[in-house]
């Protein structure tokens, strides 16, 4: 089950702790590809908790941000293992 | 303070975008880049005393290495240490013991200076040049050191770098090939050294075997200088040094590329020198791989191809610290466009006889060489186990395993391959080992270089048996037969089929080659040492086939191809071996 953290402001949503995860696994993604499916898988899984929150649950940024960088280090790790097999 | 919704999206894609950019997947979009630029046009070089080498890329196959006509050409050599600035003191508390051997060239000029068991080699003079030619083989790669050729920041010792030319002009003379290797052996003699090591487990600094940076670029923030598990890498100091090289710590990376420009810049117009090998045994410090290798080291080499061939591969960047991956380096207006760059993967493949990188394309320069070491049961994962050559679990391939694996990997990055270190301590065990190495060289059609032509001590590794430390000292002992028998070997110095096959039975003295040619083609050259007997027999489509015999007994077999498969054989005869056992 998804936690959930208070954050600054009492009028503030709670915070899918799954999106910070996201974000920190899509930057290390960037140098270490191999985090990039963990990092994808998070975002996704953090981006269908917030929305099926109904607004109770935010993060939706940094979860977005998670999904980018995981999917720009699951790229990079397809071309770059794809270019040792396809080179001509 | 809550911050509003735009500055923070604003500032993660940021945030995002530059770590990217450091990273992988700048580093795959700069390398898939560099993959389409178009190699840089080039000039035909000046004519050489010996035929100017590059890397031919036929359409679909392997890159090679080729001569101005575009046949293969096979290296063959030894690698002569005479040239290394070791750490050599009767004080073992003195770290920083001055150059042992002259630098002078005038102290080499139709002599030799003598040897020293204080020092691990013997010093390199004509005489090893002529010894080599006449052995067969027709490269050296000559290991230097930065420490002799920049002791002070940012002053070249230009009579170190005359000293290499006067070795040059040696291999010139005998008709040989110099590889320029920027040498070292866990990074510095300069790392330091502690009597009592504070950490558990750590053993006292040998520095006998250190050699590489200068004083003044060896950075290790007081890391303790001690040894882990007997090699002389595992050490903190050590690791901390490269890693600040990698880093470009005060800019000592960008001085390295200085001092290889120095060196091409001299030896430009030179056919003699096939090229640099810019880093020997790249350790990564304490970065992981692939990263070291991906981010770090691929793009310092790429680094040193913009400065000294003017090719413009990477980003203009900034100098003097840390440059991301993604980084090209300014042109130095060296404009060298004719020599081979040696690059060898980090240290870790040479454990693992795998490759520990993604195999991208490095540089638009079309002279690359992915440049191995074949150290198979004498360095790989199997001895940490203490397992026998005969009876190891580890490469699962085999020998062949690092070869098998090379050929895509070079592929990928555009260049030959060549295998630039390999030896093992002869004997029953060493001479198997040494003999399957050779077998896949010439199952993948590389040359090598090995390790090593003579030395001091125990003398396990050279060819020749180690001099006895007397008064005066000689520079070697005999000629080891067990080495001469498997490296006095027939094999072709040139052909135009690059697809051609052939072997060498150093127990029988046989040989067999099949090659296909085309009416016109450039012949194939067969060398055949003196030390081999048998009678030369050519069959099939050649126009001409010519033996001719050299002063020392060796031969050379000139085949001109009329078309069609042709094959060259020596028949089985006992070997004419002149050393000890």
């Amino acid at each position: 089950m998804d936690s959930t953290e208070p954050v600054e402001g009492a009028r503030t949503n709670p915070r899918s702790s799954r999106a910070t995860r996201a974000l920190v696994l899509g930057l290390l993604s960037l140098p270490f590809g191999l985090l990039a499916p963990f990092a994808i898988w998070a975002a996704l899984s953090s981006l269908r908790r917030i929305r099926k929150s109904n607004g109770v649950l935010s993060g939706k940024t940094s979860a977005a941000f998670g999904l980018v960088a995981g999917i720009l280090g699951m790229t990079a790790l397809i071309v770059g293992t794809a270019y040792w097999f396809l080179a001509p | 303070m809550k911050v509003p919704g735009a500055v923070r999206r604003l500032s993660l894609g940021l945030l995002i975008l530059v770590v990217a950019i450091f990273t992988y997947p700048g580093s795959v979009a700069i390398s898939i880049v560099i993959g389409l630029t178009p190699a840089p046009a080039v000039s035909t070089p000046k004519p050489g005393t010996l035929p100017w080498l590059h890397v031919e890329h036929p359409n679909g196959g392997q890159p090679y290495i080729a001569d101005d006509r575009g046949r293969m050409v096979l290296l063959h050599g030894a690698i002569a240490q005479g040239l290394i600035d070791f750490w050599s003191s009767a004080d073992p508390t003195l770290t920083d013991s001055p150059p042992f051997y002259p630098i002078d060239p005038a102290a080499y000029d139709g002599k030799c200076p003598e040897n020293s068991d204080y020092m691990p080699a013997p010093p390199l003079c004509q005489a090893d040049l002529q010894q080599m030619a006449a052995f067969g083989f027709n490269s050296l790669r000559l290991p230097l050191s930065w420490s002799l050729l920049e002791p002070e920041r940012g002053r070249f010792n230009q009579m170190y770098i005359d000293r290499i030319a006067q070795v040059v002009g040696w291999a010139r003379a005998a008709g040989m090939y110099v590889i320029i290797d920027m040498h070292q052996n866990a990074y510095s003699r300069y790392v330091g050294r502690v009597s009592k090591p504070p950490l558990p487990g750590g053993d006292p600094v040998l520095l006998r075997y250190y050699t590489g940076a200068p004083a003044w670029a060896t950075i290790t923030d007081g890391f303790p200088p001690e040894t882990y598990l007997n090699h002389r890498e595992i050490n903190p100091a050590v690791l901390e040094a490269f890693s600040n090289f990698w880093y470009d710590r005060s800019g000592i990376q960008d001085e390295y590329i200085a001092a290889i420009a120095t060196l091409a810049r001299r030896f430009k117009d030179d056919s003699t020198v096939v090229g640099y090998s810019p880093f020997n045994e790249p350790l990564p410090g304490w970065n992981l791989p692939p990263g070291f290798e991906d981010l770090l080291l691929f793009p310092f080499y790429r680094r040193v191809i913009d400065a000294i061939t003017g090719v413009h591969d990477g980003l203009p960047c900034w100098t003097g610290f840390y440059m991301p991956s993604v980084c090209g380096y300014r042109d130095l207006n060296v404009h060298d466009v004719h020599h081979l760059f040696f690059l060898e993967a980090g240290l870790l493949r040479e454990v693992t006889d795998f490759p520990t990188h993604l195999g991208l394309p490095v540089s638009s320069y079309p002279n690359l060489v992915l440049s191995l070491h074949a150290y198979t049961h004498e360095y790989t994962l199997d001895t940490f186990a203490s397992q026998p050559p005969d009876k190891a679990t580890y490469p699962w391939g085999g020998y062949d395993q690092s070869y098998a694996l090379a050929e895509p990997e070079a592929r990928a990055m555009k260049a030959a391959i060549f295998i630039s270190e390999f030896g093992f301590p002869p004997g029953q065990v060493g001479d198997r080992v040494i003999a399957s190495q050779l077998l896949e060289m010439e199952k993948h059609r590389v040359g090598f270089a090995f390790w090593t032509w003579k030395e001091n001590g125990g003398g396990n590794w050279s060819m020749f048996v180690a001099a006895k430390p007397t008064t005066p000292m000689q520079a070697n002992g005999c000629l080891k037969s067990d080495l001469e028998r498997l490296l006095a070997r027939v094999y072709p110095l040139t052909s135009a089929d690059p697809n051609l096959t052939y072997h060498y039975d150093p127990s029988t003295g046989a040989f067999s080659l099949n090659a296909r040619g085309r009416p016109g083609d450039s012949a194939t050259v067969l060398y055949v040492p003196a030390e081999v007997t048998g009678q030369v027999t050519a069959t099939g489509g050649l126009s001409d086939n010519s033996v001719a015999v050299n002063p020392d007994g060796s031969r050379l077999v000139t085949s001109s191809p009329s078309g069609g498969a042709f094959s060259l054989s020596i028949s089985p005869a006992p070997l004419a071996l002149t050393g000890c056992a």
